[in-house]
């Protein structure tokens, strides 16, 4: 467990980077790859993701991004995926490089 | 990430010569089958094949709402088959979900054909990892093996089959190749002496060390729930917090202090792995699923860039995927329009013909009370059904047909997400609202699709507000014939408006969290005719069965009440509303009443009333014809949508509804009255 400050969270701040140097999904460019670290959100979004093959340590292809807080399009373990925003931005993974 | 590791594995030993389960098996002629898969591998294909019925097809997850029954016989069997809804987990998320693994335990079919999409494998087997904990007798058809084949994947069905310890049969079901093979399997399986049971999935040690704590637990304190559910499955679905579970155990008298147990085991798990139980079972499942997956599969050629993947692109671009879904959607309404009336007029000529002979002929022997109920009632409703509602549903249902099966309608939903969110709604619920432009009863049932009961009613409520192919049949009759285009134009324009506005209330206003899209993308195909024809057909006739019956009897109940001489009075009764607060002569309140029965009624009888007191449509100002037409557009379900939606959500709902929509439709009517009558 950790505490933050509620004042001192910057909301310039774009893409909140974890202390494993993960980042959320949609803060990605459109076709890249990378690990998923872990998700957040409620119990049942969580395991719903889970159950669809987003599970810690598995790769993802990033394929599409709709633009205006839209959905995205993801390929995970042969699938294309369609995510809403709300899902893939509790979505953290550690991106591959090239 | 420690739980990333394939630990699990399958326990082999477990070939069992169970005398207590053969001793129930004296060698009948009877067997049981149930299709079970993941959502659009092509399950209801394989059903259509196997039954030679026609359940309804289509290249989007989740259109197998009900599960379907067929039988047919084979090598002297008579085998009953079950498609159950596709899913992607036996968890409890869903109720597709609670309902297929309660109808796998309980019923307990003698086969289970695990339907497996080969070109997504690894995803597939997550099922049928669990189908094998709930041990179950198991038979795979690996499925689209041709596509996986143009993919560039080979499958070593040999090889899969001694790892899971099942048959694997290949098919593909379009063609029917495999399908006798399959059916051969599913025989010998049922009716071999020795059962051979499937292999038993083994979790990590750590795991293992805590689903046999508790199963220990379920097998000394339980005594009804591992009469119908295996120990260990009951164990493993504690472990994961199943809620269905949890519900069923909070039941019984020890249950409570049972979960407390199980609680303590589940989070020491959860403190060791750093993820809650769900999770690190789920994700030991995948890591297990893509371990056999890897060892089955040999990718032979690199996959290339096919047309279905540039079209796939393309279709959810930026830019492109906009222009081709507002190009899609002209194309689409344009057709069924031009088509629609055309095919109307044509069938109009002739029926009227016939409803002319058929009332000459009754009436040289029928009093003529009989006559009017028979022919005004029971004749002229099923006419105006076949060359009003058919000649516009019709030509819809063909080209929803092209575009479900091609694979398109999820590209939609996709895009439209963001725009469904403003309802609280996710992209799934474009599907039924798209729906809605032919007929609300089939886009009424089409909300099952969404995952929650909130979000069924919610998506079901916007649904009613869009205009049928009756409705408009009244806005094109009516205002497109006599006030023009752009009229036209601004009632749909007006009617979105409507919907994304009261959406938006209903969502603020309904209890319950939004849920955020989770969508499988299946692969472009090309439509096949053969589909597309059987589903036309299929749809038509299910609309005919749930529609006609209605139209018959309340086209001669309203008969008779016109008979009655009662009519007058109710004009009278709603003439102050009719003239003071909509504008309209009081006599249009008759046409109001019949279209509650059909929406399109209204407008073949508006020129009836009128009649009536010596007026004509075009008697009519323009003001007032857009009165009506909104009046119509917005105001009570017709018959068939209320018994439909009566269905999904009961009576208090539906009449809900019904009430909201009368008053809204009043409202709006009123005050498009006063406000167009200023400028036009």
């Amino acid at each position: 467990m950790q505490l933050r400050n509620r004042h001192g969270h910057s909301h310039k701040a774009k893409t909140p980077v974890n202390v494993d140097g993960s980042v959320p999904l949609n803060s990605l460019p459109e076709g890249s790859k990378a690990i998923v670290t872990h998700t957040s959100g409620g119990l049942c979004a969580v395991r719903r993701l889970s159950e669809m093959g987003l599970t810690p340590g598995c790769e993802i292809t990033l394929k599409r991004k709709c633009s205006f807080r839209g959905p995205i399009e993801i390929e995970v373990r042969g699938v294309a995926l369609a995510l809403g925003y709300g899902l893939s931005s509790q979505i953290f993974v550690q991106p591959i490089e090239g | 990430m420690v739980h990333n590791k394939a630990t699990l594995t399958l326990d082999s030993n477990r070939t069992v010569n169970s005398n207590a389960a053969q001793s129930k098996k004296v060698p009948r002629k009877e067997l049981r089958i149930a299709l079970a898969g993941n959502a659009n591998v092509g399950k209801s294909v394989i059903f259509n094949q196997l039954t030679g019925l026609n359940q309804v097809t289509g290249n989007w997850p989740g259109k197998t709402v009900e599960r379907a029954e067929g039988t047919l016989f084979f090598e002297g069997y008579n085998i009953r088959v079950i498609d159950l809804p596709g899913t992607y987990s036996l968890s409890a998320y869903s109720m597709e979900e609670i309902v297929s693994r309660d109808y796998l335990a309980i019923e307990k079919p003698d086969i289970i054909i695990n339907v497996v999409d080969a070109s997504a494998l690894e995803r597939n087997l997550y099922l049928t990892l669990q189908l094998l904990e709930l041990e179950v007798p198991i038979v795979m058809a690996l499925n689209q093996v041709d596509f996986a084949a143009k993919k560039g994947l080979r499958i070593d069905t040999q090889k899969l089959s001694e790892t899971l310890g099942v048959t694997v049969v290949p098919t593909v079901a379009v063609t029917g190749s495999g399908i006798n093979e399959l059916l051969s399997a599913v025989v010998e399986q049922a009716t071999s002496e020795t059962k051979v049971l499937a292999h038993e999935v083994v979790y990590g040690k750590e795991i293992e060390e805590h689903i046999e704590a508790i199963e220990t637990l379920v097998v000394s304190k339980l005594t009804q729930l591992p009469a119908i559910y295996p120990s260990r499955w009951l164990a493993i679905k504690m472990l994961e917090k199943d809620s269905d579970i949890i519900a069923k155990l909070e039941a019984y008298k020890d249950g409570h202090a049972l979960l407390g147990l199980v609680d303590e085991i589940g989070s020491e798990l959860e403190t060791v792995h750093g993820e809650t139980p769900p999770v690190i079972m789920a994700a030991e499942r995948y890591a297990f699923a893509s371990k056999i997956a890897k060892e089955a599969v040999t990718v032979e050629a690199s996959p290339r860039i096919s047309l279905e993947q540039k079209l796939a692109s393309v279709t959810t671009h930026k830019v492109f995927g906009y222009l081709i879904l507002a190009g899609v959607a002209t194309v689409v309404f344009g057709a069924i329009f031009a088509g629609g009336n055309l095919l109307s007029e044509w069938l109009n000529s002739g029926l009227v013909w016939f409803s002319d002979g058929v009332a000459g002929l009754f009436a040289s022997f029928l009093p003529s009370v009989v006559v009017d109920l028979l022919v005004n009632g029971v004749i002229g409703g099923v006419v105006a059904g076949i060359t009003i509602a058919l000649p516009y549903i019709v030509p819809f249902y063909v080209i929803l047909a092209l575009l479900e099966d091609s694979g398109y309608l999820p590209r939609a939903a996709f895009l439209m997400d963001n725009v469904m969110h403003k309802i609280g709604l996710h992209g799934k619920a474009f599907i039924p609202l798209l729906l809605g432009y032919g007929c609300t009863v089939p886009a009424c049932i089409g909300c099952r699709i969404m995952e929650t009961k909130r979000e069924r009613f919610l998506a079901a409520f916007v649904v009613m507000l869009i205009p049928c192919a009756a409705r408009t049949v009244v806005i094109l009759g009516l205002v497109g014939r006599y006030v023009g285009l752009p009229a036209v134009i601004g009632i749909y324009l007006f009617d979105l408006v409507l919907v994304f506005g009261l959406g938006r209330i209903a969502f603020k206003v309904l209890p319950g969290e939004p849920v955020g899209l989770i969508m499988e993308m299946p692969n472009y195909k090309k439509p096949s005719a053969k589909t597309v024809v059987i589903k036309t057909w299929s749809r038509t006739k299910e609309f005919v069965y749930v529609a006609f019956p209605i139209i018959i009897v309340g086209s001669i109940i309203v008969e008779a009440f016109a008979l009655s001489g009662l009519m007058p009075h109710f004009v009278n009764a709603a003439s102050p509303l009719m003239t003071w607060w909509l504008g309209l002569p009081a006599v249009v309140a008759i046409p109001l009443i019949f279209g509650i029965l059909r929406k399109e009624l209204t407008l073949v009888l508006l020129s009836t009333a009128l009649a009536t007191v010596g007026l004509g449509v075009t008697s009519l100002s323009a003001v007032q014809m857009i009165v009506f037409t909104l009046v119509v557009l917005i105001y009570i379900p017709c018959l068939a949508t209320i018994a439909a939606c009566k269905k999904e959500f009961g009576w208090k709902k539906s009449l809900g509804i019904a009430v909201i929509d009368t008053a809204l439709a009043v409202l709006v009517g009123g005050l498009a009255f006063r406000l167009l009558s200023l400028f036009m």
